[in-house]
């Protein structure tokens, strides 16, 4: 496995038994798999439970059975998810970073009993409703309403695109409170009167992972339901800081998968005699893959030093999701045009990998809308508002 | 009760490899647990979960290196470890099966095990002796090959299940204390869980050095020595066709013509 400047140095034991665990649990659980799941658009929900009992959604957080790890056992994870599928990671990123962590941070113990252990486990499943199909980038302006009503709120709007709506027990909505009150986060159980949660299909991209709407008509949830201690855009803003910052990782590990099956591709394939992977011109696009990816890697490694230390801004994470992606985006096709006409197939990851990738560029905040945030960071000047 | 099961770090070559003296080169091995004793560990964690008050021990004779490996037998249940090791076992380089069993039967004196599980072989030097050797060592009862256990431990009888030739399984009651050198496919080895990981860092590992164990560097004399290490030349070339029965059926029929085995 690629890793060029020897960061496996750097790890703890610990560290590097999460990374081995999880390569190992992808390799004989999915490798055979993952194409055909990829290409009949489905997710292997079979092992949902199997990835809770392991501990791989919110492993960085502790108490509730949570394991706690360092921010790079987290990153690392992430990374070897992503190397088998972008959809993988989005599970775990999903139910973990924008689901069990809006509850460890913002719920109250009630929410926090009743849930926490449960989405952790992977009993049950939750998604995370913010984009709307008349607001993606800019989601502040959000048409969803929370009106109040008694002793609780009546819910009403759509949110769309949203990972893994079809299959959830619960979901965390955003919705503004009254026509112009702050925006609250709402647990929701999709079993809720008025709510449908319709799947997406013909997706052309993230196929192995089931994306959905929430359609919400109407439907009263208790008080008891709100998140009691955030309010504003800051709630769901802090959702994808976390989530980010795994994707930030797990770029990586979808580039590394591809610099891998390209490397070993040119050694294997001959033409003209020989290798491929003679010709300088293929020697060149293996450098530059190596060289890319190592640099993400530190990028990676870094946010997780700040990260530990609290010393990590979210803008510093809009600088790492946004480079890694667009490296494993670049990559991708790069290794995808190493493997020739093989490479169109489902047979090799590349291309899988280069269509994934055009969905982790652009949610959890498009390649565009990080430029301006870091614009915005970098001037002092907002060029959104 | 306490399970002690013997666990070891296996080299293992990349696909190509160059040879350096009487050794693979070590830039092209990686290191592993050896895949027996996954299942051995496995095997012994179970028991303690479906009984009371079980302890499960590891033993590995081996380097430093080896705690990451070791560390993943604690993140998959086991209670605690021992590593083995002195600058000694360095020296020696190849420890025999009866160095490797007198070893480790200072371990089994100072633990007194009702059980200990082994692999039925290791995966690098593949003697496929250090089990049964140590039970003759230390005078257990021995039950090679196990695919099947069933543990009465009230009654102290192991049943178990053996794999002979030809798909011939044979069932024998073993009376404890005994060891068993423990058969891939026994039981389906778990995944360390993200919490197990964590804990293992608080488990003990313990390091014995030969005095600790009441042993002597002369202990470690061996009668084997590896005299040498090469790679056998191959006798001819393998052919893989891959695709459908027709294309692979016109491949064959074109090799097969112009070896000239077929005429036309
Ligand atoms: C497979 C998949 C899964 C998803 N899962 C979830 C989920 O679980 N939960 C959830 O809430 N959302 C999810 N999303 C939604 C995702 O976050 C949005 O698609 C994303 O935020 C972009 O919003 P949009 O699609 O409305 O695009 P738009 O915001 O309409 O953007 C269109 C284009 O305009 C550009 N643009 C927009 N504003 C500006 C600007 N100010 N300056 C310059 N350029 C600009 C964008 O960069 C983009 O190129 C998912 C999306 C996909 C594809």
């Amino acid at each position: 496995m690629l890793d060029y400047l020897d960061l496996d140095a750097e790890l703890t034991d610990e560290e590097r038994l999460v990374r081995d665990t999880a390569r190992e649990f992808v390799q004989n659980e999915l490798a055979d798999s993952i194409g055909t799941h990829w290409i009949d658009g489905t997710f292997p929900t079979e092992l949902i439970p199997e990835m809770g009992e392991l501990g791989f959604y919110a492993p960085n957080l502790s108490g509730y059975g949570l394991p706690g790890v360092s921010e790079t056992a987290y990153g690392l994870l992430m990374a070897e998810l992503e190397a088998c599928d972008s959809g993988l990671r989005s599970m775990a990123s999903v139910q973990g970073a924008l689901v069990m962590y809006p509850i460890h941070a913002f719920g109250s113990a009630a929410q926090k009993d009743e849930w926490l252990e449960r989405l952790g486990t992977g009993e049950a499943v939750g998604c995370f409703g913010l984009t709307e199909p008349e607001h993606g980038s800019n989601p502040s302006g959000m048409a969803t309403r929370a009106r109040p009503d008694g002793d609780g709120y009546v819910l009403s709007g759509t949110k769309t695109w949203i990972t893994n709506a079809p299959i959830a027990d619960m979901a965390i909505v955003w919705a503004r409170v009254g026509d112009d009150g702050p925006v609250r986060g709402f647990l929701v159980e999709t079993d809720r009167d008025g709510v449908s949660t319709p799947k997406l299909t013909e997706k052309l991209s993230l196929r192995a992972s089931i994306t959905g709407e929430i359609g919400l008509r109407d439907v009263f949830v208790p008080e008891e339901n709100v998140l009691p201690n955030v309010e504003g855009m800051k709630g769901p803003l802090s959702c994808l800081t976390q989530a980010r910052y795994g994707i930030a990782w797990g770029a990586v590990g979808a580039a590394r998968d591809c610099f891998e099956t390209a490397r070993q591709y040119a050694l294997d394939r001959e033409q003209f005699g020989g290798p491929i992977a003679r010709f300088q011109l293929q020697q060149e696009k293996l450098a530059e893959m190596a060289t890319q990816i190592s640099l993400a890697q530190l990028l990676a490694h870094r946010l997780a030093e700040l990260k530990e230390r609290d010393a990590l801004r979210s803008q510093h994470v809009s600088m790492a999701k946004r480079n890694n992606v667009a490296m494993a985006r670049e990559q991708s096709r790069v290794a995808r045009e190493m493997l020739g006409g093989n490479g169109i197939t489902a047979d090799y990851s590349p291309m899988r990998h280069l269509t994934n990738m055009e969905t982790v560029y652009t949610y959890e905040g498009t390649h565009d809308i990080h430029s301006l945030i870091l614009g915005q960071d970098l001037t002092g000047i907002a060029a959104f508002e | 009760m306490k399970i002690l099961v013997t666990v070891k770090e296996v080299a293992e070559a990349e696909d190509d490899f160059d040879i350096d003296g009487l050794d693979i080169d070590e830039r092209y091995l990686e290191f592993d647990l050896n895949e027996w004793d996954e299942y051995a560990i496995e095997e012994a964690v179970q028991i303690k979960e479906d009984g009371d008050d079980v302890e499960v021990v590891s033993v590995t004779i081996g380097p430093e290196r080896a705690e990451e490996t070791i560390r993943m037998g604690l993140a998959k249940g086991v209670d605690r470890a021992i590593r083995v090791w002195d600058d000694a076992f360095a020296d020696v380089g190849m420890l025999d099966p009866k160095t490797k069993a007198d070893v480790l039967s200072a371990v089994v004196e100072d633990e007194q095990p009702d059980l200990v599980l082994t692999g039925v072989q290791a995966g690098d030097d593949s003697f496929g002796a250090t089990g049964v050797t140590l039970a003759e060592t230390i005078d257990f009862e021995w039950g090679a090959v196990v695919n099947a256990l069933d543990l009465d431990a009230g009654a102290g009888v192991a049943s178990v299940h053996r794999e002979l030739e030809g798909g011939i399984e044979e069932l024998t009651d073993i009376e404890l204390p005994a060891v068993l050198t423990i058969q891939t496919g026994i039981n389906e080895p778990r995944y360390a869980s993200l919490r197990g990981i964590r804990q293992a860092q608080s488990k003990p590992l313990d390091l014995h050095e030969l005095d600790d164990l009441g042993l002597e560097e002369s202990d470690l004399e061996s009668p084997l020595s590896r005299t040498a290490m090469y790679e056998p030349e191959s006798e001819g070339d393998a052919t893989v066709f891959e695709g459908s029965a027709e294309e692979t059926a016109t491949e064959l029929a074109s090799l097969l013509r112009d070896v000239g085995v077929v005429e036309g």
